[in-house]
């Protein structure tokens, strides 16, 4: 007689309860795509998507420098905070575009290994922490008036740690993976 | 001495030796040159951007500059002393490189349109400092700047995918 539902094994790895395993499937498809296979197989795609990334990666460092250098008060101190904040962000945004849809094309072909990459992973999660915070905090503090020079100073000295950060995955990730 | 025998002479020197053979140098070099030129060109792209009047336009010229030279010239020097290094440590293989060349050139050039703007078009910046809208010669500065800058990340990628 088969056992009923509630007296099967509780499984660890079990793909059911195992949150990574999305990931895991998802990398698995990403991989067995036919652009994951162009890319894998030419030196120049790749040399060209990672010259194009790292253009990207400048304008979402150069825009997330100046918005929190600008929050914490170091630069253009006479420029109101979302006079500066404002393109700030759109550079981030537009930089994020390019880096992104680069960077899936980049990993595409060793999607699987890179997800089982500790530096990787790391990566992955400060960029979403730095972006998340950027746009649902920061700009939001930036863009409220009321707000005191303390709270602006936090948000712009945390924002400047978190892709301090990030640069410092990423280049780790291209030289230790 | 012909450049040649000047990177064989370089790649021969004792930095260079230890560039390419301690065990992390190599490693932490890309890693500063890479945090260098985004310091640098993310900072730099900002006073371009106001320049061609496209940023940050009710700010004055002046005060970007002034604002963002210590962040652009920390990166522009993080930059060039990692580069050297690394430049030293494989001279004889980047000096046959194509983009290692065309990302030297468009430095040089980078180099002279700042000067050049600095000693002749940036002269007149009190008729303009204030202006949203700056005229078409400092406006072509900023865009050329912005290219070449643009163009040097390009090469300077692609360089390390076609060196080895």
């Amino acid at each position: 007689m088969p056992l009923l539902a509630y007296e099967q094994p509780f499984l660890i790895d079990s793909p059911s309860i195992n949150p990574m395993s999305v990931f895991d499937s998802l990398a698995a498809w990403l991989e067995s795509t036919h652009v994951a296979q162009v890319v894998g197989t030419s030196m120049w795609v790749v040399a060209s998507l990672s010259a194009v990334h790292v253009v990207g990666y400048a304008l979402v460092m150069g825009g997330a420098l100046v918005g929190n250098l600008r929050l914490l008060g170091m630069i253009v101190p006479s420029v109101p905070v979302m006079d500066v904040v404002r393109p700030a962000s759109r550079g981030i945004a537009w930089g994020l575009v390019i880096s992104i849809v680069t960077g899936v094309l980049l990993v595409s072909w060793k999607a699987v290994a890179a997800i089982g990459n500790d530096i990787f992973r790391i990566k992955m999660l400060l960029l979403l922490l730095a972006a998340l915070l950027h746009f649902a905090w920061q700009a939001r503090v930036a863009r409220n008036s009321g707000v005191d020079g303390a709270a602006l100073k936090i948000a712009g000295a945390v924002g400047l740690l978190l892709w301090l950060g990030l640069a410092v995955a990423a280049a780790a990730y291209i030289l230790f993976e | 001495m012909t450049l040649l025998e000047l990177c064989e002479w370089l790649y021969e020197t004792g930095p260079a030796v230890l560039v390419r053979e301690s065990p992390y140098g190599f490693q932490i070099l890309v890693g500063v040159h890479l945090l260098g030129i985004v310091l640098s060109v993310g900072a730099l792209m900002w006073l371009d951007l106001r320049l061609m009047g496209l940023s940050m336009t009710r700010a004055r010229v002046s005060e970007m500059n002034r604002s963002l030279a210590p962040w652009f010239l920390t990166g522009f020097a993080l930059m060039f002393a990692s580069g050297l290094l690394l430049f030293a440590g494989f001279a004889t293989a980047a000096y046959g490189n194509l983009f290692f060349r065309i990302k030297i050139a468009v430095i040089v050039f980078a180099g002279l349109n700042a000067l050049y703007f600095h000693f002749t078009t940036g002269r007149t910046r009190p008729e303009w400092d204030a202006s949203p809208q700056p005229p078409a010669a400092v406006r072509f500065a900023g865009l050329s700047s912005l290219v070449m800058w643009t163009i040097v990340i390009l090469a300077g990628r692609m360089m390390s995918y076609t060196m080895f």
